[in-house]
């Protein structure tokens, strides 16, 4: 039970911190939800406030017309001039928040309902360390075991990474998203296959992105009943039948709430297709689609999306020993390269790197890597204040410090893969264990 | 961006390349490690083939809608339609029996016949029954008007017996197309003249009544370069003197009236009235031609610019005068608010300008007029009121209607002159025709233009998108161009002239497709530029990566070969 009781002193210290926050700085939500680096058009707390309140007011928040302003001039976007609909979240959170009392006048509960949801993010996150998936899968077993955090470690440094606070207290909707995704990871872990693919169903529905988790997390699922299960075709497309079934059940939901399907199709998924939003974020897409030509706007989209979808084949083509380490690599991936990401996608691959403790030291460009996001998150929202407020600087400053952020987490991405790689290789070659090795 | 993929697509290169290194100590590559290497890369290039390429194909093909290039060729060339004014002339021979009129009618026809040296523009003459008057001839054009076959009556003949007359006399009814020809009834024709005077008189009078017209249509349809000199000398002169000074065409024309003074007096004008009863009438009848909307200004203290030359005081005129030269800087562009445009269509400006009474009255000085046109912008008139009697030196605080009536005269004819109407028959209806003609011929002429510049834009350009709205516009432009076309020949002028309207417009949305325009300016080559930066470093290793995979490939191919052989 020591371990047990460790854990609850680390959730307790993390709700009790979140809550001091709250109260001795009342107005750090409100002033969070407004930054760009964690509220982006498709999380944003504030925008789900406005379609809440005409949710309950029986108007419908998708109504807007998305379509119509993908070719509206960039200056008109970045000065919030936007006439699309009022909300991008999913429909199924607009009856969930409408249960919570109103967050202008008693914040406090809404509040803490975000802080479980962290708590509940970190407990499943402490199941997955605690499975040990990371260091011992079917068809692969890492050399150096001993060095690893146990699940209160990890789930410590998920709690207390000023990331995953900022995402909190802003009350960024991803977070459901990442418990979504959690969820279906730590059910993947222990052979759940049924939960897990409800799960991913739910962060699929959720932001759209999820999905491409599917083989992975398919993968994972099979390493756990593989000896049961003899045949991986099978149980791809059984899986894949209970992920369609889930998000067709989770829409039909939403149609029954919202009445208009094709309104919130568009208005959610259409707006992470489409990209008409180009309110600047930490990601890549809104500096490249101000700039991009209209008539290749539409080409373009496409390769930014296949390129964020490419990198699920090669990963898990080249890691299929390791299908936790590919979802890793993969929501890193997406911190980067997805259309909006925010510092919440970027915590939730800082939540799952620590199971990888043990390939740490193979790692070689960690300094350099944590030094450039650490420069990134202390300049940038600096250089977002000297273009917007200060009007000394221009759109390139705050570009530059997102570019500088992505290379950071790039360099770190590259590198755990590399150090990962290089735990494989030193498992296939025993004999060559601690040799020099030269990155070409 | 870049360096993101060369990063994450590095460590597969590493599985390989660090084997090399300690190649001596360890076995090579697994076939395990070749095979995983080889599903790498060929889930990336699966993606790119049979993602990618759908995609790039999908997004960056070009809409082109047909048009039909050949028949839109072939109106700017004049091959689809000749145009030809066949003009109705109606006679009206009260006083004659009908074997008479009819000769009349025929010795006419062949003199005319014989006059005439422009074969697109002649006069068919047409025999009316002998009751025919004014009032008749207002309702059989009102008829031709409605039906849809009748041709206009363009003129109406009287040929009336006239006692104590040597010679025959003509007299064109300056407010009706109608035209009365007075003979001495000893000059009736008989059957058997072949050539009697009255018929060549009649003939000689048509000519003349129409070869300003015939001469400015042979001009419109020779392209505006030749046609002066070869048709009809004697009216070249005027012709090209009313092009200068006429508008371009326009569907719509602004109007607006500005009542400019030096002083704070006059402050009011009863322009509304004015405009009403002395404007309205002629708008009206300019309404089958073009639209128009009057929109008026007072400006006080409107002061000369200071580079125009004063007015000089003359002693024998006892009137302050300006020198001809000097009169295109009369209007103070820069400080008096004339709007250079108002909406879409082109703005007709026309000034009223009350001089001061220390400069009172105020004229030209070489031929004492009181207003000048100001060619294709709009017209000047010195209105010199008489001095109120109340203060000695001062000005009318109000202009009433009726003073007003000289200027607004002035401006009715210079209004004419600026939208190009012919200035020879005295006829103000005949004149307005004339101008329909005109207007209808020009206006397929250069709806067909259009038409060609646009086949041979889209012909030359292959990358600019062509919407489907350019190709209904276009084809309604050619719809109404051929009924253009056929109205004309049939010698329904107003009806041609309504279809070439719209052939006009049509053919202007068309030509002007903001779509389309946007694209004109992004040629090929920029598309490298497009691409390339964020393609080409995703790109290069994705190909090395391919080659590399490839030859190992070919190697162990040949390989096989060779151990079987």
């Amino acid at each position: 039970m020591a371990v047990d009781r460790r854990k609850v002193a680390i959730f307790s210290a993390a709700f009790v911190l979140r809550l001091v926050l709250v109260c001795l700085f009342p107005s750090l939500p409100d002033l969070l939800t407004g930054r760009v680096e964690v509220s982006t058009p498709v999380n944003s707390f504030k925008r789900l406030q406005e379609g809440l309140f005409l949710y309950t007011r029986n108007v419908s928040p998708y109504d807007g017309g998305v379509f119509h302003q993908v070719g509206e001039s960039h200056a008109m976007q970045l000065r919030g001039f936007s006439i699309n609909s009022i909300v991008q979240q999913a429909p199924l959170l607009l009856p969930l928040f409408a249960l919570l009392p109103d967050v202008k006048s008693n914040p406090l509960p809404s509040a803490i309902f975000y802080f479980i949801v962290d708590l509940v993010n970190a407990h499943a996150l402490a199941n997955i360390s605690a499975s040990g998936q990371s260091v011992q899968s079917r068809l692969h077993s890492a050399i150096r075991k001993h060095i690893r955090w146990d699940g209160g470690s990890v789930a410590a440094w998920f709690l207390f990474n000023p990331f995953t606070i900022a995402t909190c207290l802003a009350r960024s909707t991803s977070v459901f998203t990442t418990t979504a995704i959690l969820f279906a990871v730590s059910n993947a872990v222990s052979g759940n296959s049924i939960n897990a693919m409800l799960a991913l169903g739910l962060a699929s529905y959720l932001s759209l992105y999820p999905a491409l988790l599917f083989v992975p997390v398919v993968l994972l699922c099979y390493d756990q009943r593989a000896p049961k299960l003899p045949k991986i075709a099978a149980f791809i497309i059984q899986n894949a039948s209970i992920l369609l079934g889930s998000v067709a059940g989770l829409l039909g939901l939403s149609y029954l709430i919202t009445g208009n399907f094709w309104e919130f199709m568009s208005a959610t998924y259409g707006f992470h297709l489409l990209v008409p939003d180009l309110t600047p974020n930490v990601g890549l897409w809104w500096y490249f689609f101000i700039e991009m030509f209209d008539s290749f706007r539409e080409f373009f989209l496409g390769v930014f999306w296949l390129h964020l979808a490419s990198y699920v084949g090669g990963l898990t083509a080249r890691l299929h020993r390791q299908p936790l380490f590919v979802i890793t690599s993969l929501l890193g991936v997406f911190a980067l390269f997805k259309p909006y990401p925010s510092i919440s996608d970027a915590s939730l691959y800082f939540a799952f790197l620590p199971l990888y403790r043990h390939t740490f030291p193979f790692m070689r460009y960690t300094f350099f890597a944590i030094a450039a996001i650490l420069y990134a998150s202390l300049l940038g929202p600096a250089f977002y204040h000297l273009w917007i407020y200060a009007g000394s600087g221009n759109a390139n400053f705050f570009y530059a410090i997102t570019l500088v952020w992505s290379l950071g987490l790039s360099i770190l991405l590259a590198d755990s893969i590399f150090a990962v790689l290089r735990d494989e290789w030193e498992q296939d070659h025993p004999e060559a264990r601690g040799s020099e090795v030269k990155q070409v | 961006m870049t360096d993101e993929k060369g990063d994450s697509t590095s460590p597969l290169a590493t599985a390989s390349s660090d084997s090399k290194p300690t190649a001596q100590r360890i076995p090579p590559e697994t076939p395990e490690a070749i095979s995983t290497r080889f599903l790498v890369i060929a889930t990336f290039w699966a993606v790119i083939i049979f993602l990618g390429f759908p995609i790039w194909w999908k997004t960056t093909s070009i809409y082109r809608a047909h048009l039909p290039i050949q028949e839109m060729v072939d109106w700017a060339d004049g091959k689809t339609c000749r145009p030809v004014f066949p003009l109705e002339i109606q006679v009206a021979a009260p006083g004659m029996q009908s074997p008479e009129s009819q000769h009349l009618l025929r010795t006419t026809q062949h003199a005319l016949d014989d006059l005439n040296e422009f074969a697109a523009h002649h006069l068919r003459l047409k025999l009316t029954n002998e009751t025919s008057t004014a009032q008749q001839t207002e309702d059989s054009m009102e008829v031709a008007s409605n039906g849809e076959e009748a041709p206009d009556t363009a003129l109406t003949v009287r040929v009336i017996a006239q006692d104590g007359l040597v010679v025959p006399k003509a007299e064109l009814h300056a407010d009706t197309t109608q035209l009365d020809v007075f003979y001495p009834p000893s000059q009736v024709p008989v059957p058997s003249s072949s050539n009697p005077p009255l018929s060549v008189f009649i003939a000689e009078e048509l000519q003349r009544l129409y070869g300003e017209e015939k001469a400015t249509v042979a001009h419109i349809l020779s392209g505006e370069k030749s046609g002066l000199d070869s048709v009809n000398p004697q009216f070249a002169e005027s012709i090209s003197r009313r092009l200068r000074r006429s508008m371009k065409y326009a569907d719509t024309y602004h109007l607006s009236f500005s009542l400019f003074t030096p002083g704070p007096e006059p402050s009011s004008w009863d322009i509304e009235a004015a405009v009403q009863e002395y404007l309205s009438p002629l708008l009206h009848a300019f309404a089958p031609i073009s639209n128009f909307t009057v929109d008026t200004q007072v400006q006080l203290y409107a002061t000369f610019s200071p580079m125009a030359p004063p007015p000089v005081y003359d002693e024998v005129e006892a009137a302050w005068t300006l020198k001809k030269e000097d009169l295109s800087a009369f209007v103070n562009a820069a400080e008096w608010p004339l709007n250079p445009s108002i909406g879409n269509g082109p703005t007709l400006n026309f000034i009223l300008y009350v001089p001061a009474p220390s400069q009172a009255p105020m004229m030209v000085k070489e031929n004492r007029a009181s207003s000048w046109i100001v060619p294709q912008w709009g017209g000047v008139f010195l209105l010199n009121p008489p001095l109120s009697p109340a203060g000695k030196g001062s000005n009318p605080a109000h202009l009433s209607r009726d003073y007003l009536r000289p200027a607004f005269m002035t401006f009715s004819h210079q209004l004419l002159t600026l939208l190009g109407t012919p200035t020879t028959p005295a006829s103000l209806p005949l004149r307005l025709q004339t101008l329909i003609r005109i207007r209808a011929a020009s206006l397929l002429l250069s709806a067909s233009s259009t038409m060609g510049s646009l086949a041979r834009l889209t012909e030359s350009l292959p990358s600019i998108p062509i919407p489907a709205t350019v190709a209904s516009s276009v084809s309604i432009t050619l719809s109404h161009l051929s009924s253009t076309c056929s109205h004309l020949r049939s010698g329904r002028f107003s009806a041609a002239l309504a279809t070439a309207r719209v052939a006009e417009t049509e053919a202007e949305r068309s030509f002007f497709e903001k779509s389309m325009v946007g694209q004109v300016y992004f040629p090929d080559e920029h598309k490298v530029a497009v691409y390339l930066p964020l393609l080409g470093p995703i790109g290069v290793p994705l190909f090395v990566g391919l080659i590399k995979e490839l030859k190992r490939v070919v190697a162990g191919w040949k390989a096989r070969r060779r151990a079987a052989a």
